[in-house]
């Protein structure tokens, strides 16, 4: 699975770098490295919605910090 | 053979004062480049004004053609005689280099200028002349790319005496030390801060004098081409990249997301962005084949014009703002490219208006990029570097 996380400006504003950290912990401490592919990107043109631009195998989310959890749990987690 | 210079200073004040009584005046000429640095006697607003006036007036006579004579005779006519001691004075040193290669070197009461070609010291004969009672030693002669040229003021050789050295740091030891640093570092700012710092230290960090070393290496053309943000008219993307990539010998810098992702569209080289937050305030990198260095825009613009500012107000470059400028995010390493590794540098500006910055719920202000090029720009001509615009 490929996730992409916009470090553009406006998303790096919005807390591009908590969500990497966050993205990273919850990924080794569920153990799915070889499944999860975490990648960067810049501005995707989606910088009007409210959250970070992440993208999951091609379907644009948009993030807040703070929800990551639970969009690891849904979106990623449940994915799989 | 086009010869280009890379040409830095460096000044200590004497301890307590606010004002630094050398000065240095960094000229291009059509044809040359031009290196001045003048002491004034004392120190404080007194030394300044002679130095400010003495390196101002050989500048502008300089740039405008008048011979030495007549420059050394103005000087003498329009220097205030100070009060104390009844006399005018301030020494000068002028480096002056041409595209040609030919170089010509005059020193007036300043130590001596230091030479160092393929890493050994070389003699400058003397061949005295007076000018107004002033003896003043004249040498012309010819330059090649590496070599390295150190002017400095008697800061320099006091440093220490009295104190950690009975006669201050004697000038053919500077000389060894400089040939030592000129091998261990890559640009003149670096050899300039190295040699000052030395002189701090001698002088246990309270310099008893105005201390300066300005250096000038001689050097290959290092052109830059930047390019921020995307055209206004999305037909000229491919135009504008072809003209930023346009010049084999230029490296080349993309700042900005959706730009580098025009370059990667137009090249067809994909675009690998870094996930490594380096620096918790800027944006990571990304790496493009082809293009030297891919970071995000305003950002990392913005950190990059607060280097280039204390760059520019010499006080602050130290051991630590080359600490700061050796850094790996993005911000540093454009700031260290443009200062050391960059003689001149062309500005590719996309004019598009990104409409999701204009989102007032952002905690900082993203639709700044012209203004912030424009102050690039100042900040780039402050530090002598021509600096070409164009829009997009």
């Amino acid at each position: 699975m490929k996730v992409t996380i916009c470090i553009g400006s406006a998303c790096h504003l919005k807390g591009s770098r908590e969500i990497i950290k966050e993205m990273q912990e919850l990924v080794a401490a569920n153990g799915v490295k070889d499944k999860v592919d975490l990648n960067g990107a810049f501005c995707s043109g989606n910088c009007v919605k409210e959250g970070v631009c992440v993208t999951v195998d091609g379907t644009l989310h948009s993030l807040k910090p703070e929800d990551c959890g639970e969009f690891f749990n849904k979106e990623i987690l449940g994915r799989l | 053979m086009g010869v280009t210079v890379d040409v830095a200073y460096k000044s200590l004040n004497k301890f307590t004062e606010i004002l630094c009584g050398d000065s240095v005046e960094i000229l291009k000429t059509v044809d040359s480049d031009i290196l001045i640095l003048a002491d004034g006697m004392g120190s404080g607003v007194k030394a300044n004004i002679l130095s400010t006036l003495t390196s101002k007036i050989l500048g502008t006579m300089f740039l405008n053609g008048a011979t030495l004579d007549e420059c050394v005779d103005t000087i003498v006519e329009t220097l205030p005689v100070c009060q104390v001691r009844g006399v005018a004075y301030s020494t000068f040193s002028i480096l002056q280099i041409f595209h040609s290669g030919d170089a010509y070197l005059v020193e007036f009461d300043n130590p001596g200028c230091i030479f160092i070609r393929d890493g050994k010291l070389m003699e400058i004969p003397q061949s005295i002349r007076e000018i107004d009672g002033k003896k003043i030693n004249e040498f012309r002669f010819r330059v090649k790319k590496g070599d390295a040229l150190i002017l400095m003021s008697d800061g320099t050789i006091h440093a220490g005496v009295g104190q950690l050295l009975n006669f201050g740091w004697l000038w053919e030891d500077i000389a060894d030390y400089a040939v030592k640093e000129y091998g261990k570092t890559v640009s003149a700012v670096r050899l300039a801060t190295a040699i000052c710092h030395a002189c701090d230290e001698l002088y246990m960090f309270r310099p008893g004098d105005d201390t300066t070393v300005a250096c000038m290496r001689i050097i290959d053309s290092k052109p830059v081409h930047l390019m921020t943000g995307p055209a206004s008219n999305a037909d000229d993307d491919e135009r504008m990249v072809a003209d930023f990539t346009g010049d084999p010998n230029a490296r080349t810098i993309v700042c900005g997301g959706t730009s580098s992702t025009i370059v990667s569209r137009v090249l067809k080289k994909p675009l690998d962005v870094s996930l490594d937050y380096v620096d918790p305030e800027i944006p990571p990198i990304a790496f493009m084949e082809g293009i030297d260095l891919v970071t995000e825009g305003v950002l990392t613009l913005n950190r990059v014009l607060q280097l280039l500012r204390r760059y520019v107000k010499k006080e602050s470059v130290a051991e630590d703002f080359f600490e700061e400028l050796d850094k790996p995010n993005g911000g540093s390493m454009v700031a260290k490219m443009i200062i050391e590794d960059c003689t001149e540098i062309h500005l590719f500006v996309g004019k598009a208006i990104n409409s999701a910055y204009q989102n007032p719920g952002l905690p900082f202000d993203l639709g700044i990029r012209q203004n912030l090029v424009e102050q690039l720009k100042n900040t780039l001509e402050e530090m002598g570097k021509p600096v070409t615009v164009t829009y997009y």
